[in-house]
């Protein structure tokens, strides 16, 4: 017999390799040039807002994170296919989540399209979505089917949790790359001694992170494939003394350009720096508790912040009483003190289900809508 | 062919013209060069002669082709476009998976033709497939021709598997076979990535069949596992001449049909199976697992790794289940050429020394043909 583990991380590894053959062969995004799409009178603004307003109309769909990210990937290459016109720019958006999701989700969760366009609080019709589905499956040759960020954030995971099984406290169980040995590493979590989380949740937590990075328009310049690996790098500097080793080891399957992953690397820490303290100032909301429970897995987030913020912590002083407000705040939302006793098994299937949901943000509505 | 697939590659690097008719109308303007030469060009409908209808399936019919541009025989796969909708998704995932494939064991996607109304896509033509290939030769096929269909199937699973691509639609009637014994998964439309962290799958994809008891009880968190069932149920099925679980009207009966051969599965060899939505408590006293050689009596006339590797594939759990890839390295292909585990992804098996279809003892075509008895499956002892 094979020892099991490394057949595992045999297969991660072609798995990684076609991933990045597919991301080589198809990852294409638009130059920008003096603030707008080259070519075209789309701002760098405006296309950030498309990406958001595109990340609520994949949430409000239910569709999965997957689905968001390979809508995004086949906006931004046909971005950089067409010149497209800035009125036409939230129909190419839409269409490219409609397709992503033919592509992606199960037809009971897609609906009908002319459905979508309700829900989606548009007036376009449907003919007009149809027309642009042509173009764009003209335009990109039918070869839709890339590697998106979301896609190498599993496969990082997957591959930190087959080769480093030590690790698994820290990251949480395999996110279901390798099926079939899954169940062996899910075996390992119930020995004693093992912090128990839920499955899946540390690649969940970053692939919110890695949605969040895919609308800053200084970070989709960089590969899906650099940003999961940034992103990734770093959690592990917080989370382990021996970081390095296991980066070195990712990026060398990845073979990513260090100068570009170092560039690439500084604006994620910043950018979602940024995104911790951004709640905006004048914005009221109302603290929804009916839906605490059902959105139980938000809480997942603070203890990243939490640490993120003690590093932060001790480089500048000056914020530490600020931020330990901060975060006491959180916590309370968070309900945290259950949090520290709650028992993975319980919340196993709220995460299989519903990670696509995980917010920074406690459930929160806003007053007026 | 093999040149097939070489002229296919430099086929890629032409671009993809559609005519389009109201180019006053294109909302992304001005890329269009005004060129529109009659002549003939990938992605265009008269490039290609539909010659006669081959099948008619859920969502798209099948004509036999010529194209216009190399003389090659084609498969017009013709579907319509429901003007609410837009291209079906089955459409979709079909194109974009299979623009990614390159096997020897996957049907080649040549062109696309896509007008306002309608959608083509444009095949490599394959002779046959292997639920004709069964008619045409019933009662069983030749034990090597069985090994050499499913070592192509197992192939082909393999190198989708690998790319988290599951088919889904496992059936004789999707894996087609070339006149030489090419066998080629065909039909992708159910098919789709299996987005890495697991998600939850629509239970309503497998023909009854070929369906894997997890997926019948419910469970809808499957993987390759699902596959392999389906190839298990087809090796029986190439060898006995008759499907291993047929035809029964729900999937409580098809269940049924299952656990008389394998067995009601219990918490102990599966936690959580009687959690599964279609799990009955009263299925608990009855059968026991029983030798599959004493339920498919052709296991009896081969060799018993025939048996183990069938064995292997027909795990009630899942995750029991041989991969792919396990599967070809089983000792039930040990008597094949070695090279045939060393192939280019491209390169058919028959390309191996040695490698080729036996003839079959039963052909209804050839009714006249004289066959020794002692050739018959049933009456042939190895």
């Amino acid at each position: 017999m094979k020892n099991p583990g490394a057949a595992q991380s045999h297969r991660l590894v072609g798995l990684l390799e076609g991933a990045l053959l597919r991301e080589a062969r198809l990852w294409k995004v638009p130059v920008f040039k003096n603030g707008c799409i080259q070519g075209a009178d789309i701002s760098s603004s405006q296309h950030k807002e498309m990406i958001l307003w595109l990340g609520e109309t994949s949430r409000l769909f239910q569709f999965c994170p997957e689905t968001f990210a390979l809508g995004v990937c086949v906006l931004n290459r046909l971005l950089s296919t067409v010149k497209a016109q800035p009125k036409y720019l939230r129909c190419i958006a839409f269409t490219s989540l409609v397709l992503a999701a033919k592509i992606n989700e199960e037809d009971e969760v897609i609906g009908s399209v002319k459905d979508l366009v309700v829900r989606s609080g548009c007036n376009f019709s449907t003919a007009e979505i149809l027309r642009m589905e042509r173009i764009i499956l003209d335009k990109l040759h039918w070869d839709l089917y890339t590697a998106t960020p979301v896609d190498f954030i599993h496969i990082f995971h997957a591959l930190l949790v087959s080769d480093h099984p030590h690790l698994i406290p820290s990251i949480g169980l395999s996110s279901g790359v390798g099926d079939d040995s899954a169940t062996d590493l899910g075996t390992l979590s119930t020995e004693p001694g093992h912090q128990k989380r839920p499955p899946g949740f540390q690649a969940a937590l970053w692939t919110r992170q890695v949605q969040h990075c895919m609308a800053c328009h200084q970070l989709w310049q960089f590969k899906g494939s650099t940003l999961a690996l940034a992103i990734i790098t770093l959690e592990l500097e917080v989370l382990m003394a021996d970081w390095f080793s296991v980066f070195t080891d990712l990026l060398k399957k990845v073979q990513v350009d260090s100068a570009e992953f170092i560039h690439c690397k500084e604006i994620v820490d910043e950018y979602l720096h940024s995104l911790e303290f951004s709640l905006p100032a004048n914005a009221i909301y109302i603290f929804d508790s009916a839906q605490i429970q059902e959105e139980e897995e938000e809480r997942v987030w603070s203890p990243r912040l939490h640490l993120r913020q003690h590093k932060r912590g001790r480089r500048g002083d000056g914020e530490q009483s600020d931020s330990d407000e901060y975060y006491d705040g959180f916590r309370r939302l968070y309900n945290e003190e259950m949090t520290a006793g709650a028992e993975g098994s319980a919340m196993e299937g709220v995460f299989d289900s519903q990670q696509k949901d995980i917010s920074p943000c406690p459930p929160l509505h806003p007053a007026l809508n | 062919g093999s040149s097939g697939s070489w002229w296919f590659h430099t086929l890629q690097v032409r671009r993809l013209r559609v005519q389009r008719g109201r180019r006053h109308s294109d909302p992304l303007g001005g890329t269009n060069s005004e060129d529109q030469r009659p002549s003939l060009q990938f992605g265009a409908a008269q490039s290609y002669l539909s010659l006669e209808k081959l099948g008619e399936g859920t969502y798209a019919s099948v004509y036999k082709g010529i194209s216009r541009i190399n003389g090659q025989l084609v498969a017009l796969k013709v579907i319509q476009i429901k003007t609410e909708e837009g291209v079906p998704f089955t459409a979709i995932r079909e194109a974009s998976l299979l623009k990614g494939l390159k096997h020897a064991n996957i049907v080649l996607l040549h062109d696309i033709i896509h007008t306002r109304d309608s959608l083509t896509f444009v095949f490599e033509y394959v002779q046959t497939d292997l639920s004709q290939y069964m008619t045409q030769h019933p009662g069983g096929l030749h034990s090597q021709n069985v090994r050499i269909f499913m070592f192509q199937l197992l192939r082909g699973l393999c190198y989708i598997h690998s790319r988290r691509i599951l088919h889904r639609d496992l059936k004789p009637q999707n894996l087609l076979i070339s006149y030489l014994g090419e066998l080629k998964l065909a039909d992708f439309g159910l098919a789709r990535s299996k987005s890495i962290p697991s998600q939850t799958f629509s239970s309503e994809v497998v023909t009854l069949w070929y369906r894997p008891p997890d997926v019948l009880l419910g469970s809808t968190e499957y993987s390759t596992a699902l596959d392999m069932w389906g190839a298990g149920c087809i090796f029986i099925e190439m060898l006995q001449g008759w499907p291993a679980f047929p035809g029964v009207s729900d999937v409580f009966e098809q269940l049924q049909k299952i656990w008389t051969v394998l067995g009601v599965p219990s918490e102990d060899c599966w936690p959580g199976v009687s959690l599964l939505p279609n799990y009955k408590r009263e299925w608990f006293h009855q059968s026991e697992p029983k030798q599959f050689r004493t339920v498919w009596k052709r296991l009896n006339q081969l060799p018993y790794k025939t048996e183990d590797l069938i064995q292997r594939m027909l795990k009630v759990v899942p995750t029991d289940r041989i991969s792919a890839q396990d599967s070809l390295q089983h000792p039930y292909f040990s008597t094949l050429p070695l090279p045939v585990m060393h192939l280019r992804d491209t390169a058919s098996i028959f390309k191996v020394p040695g490698v080729r279809l036996e003839t079959e003892v039963r052909d209804i075509f050839n009714p006249q043909r004289k066959v020794r008895p002692s050739l018959l499956p049933n009456t042939k002892c190895w």
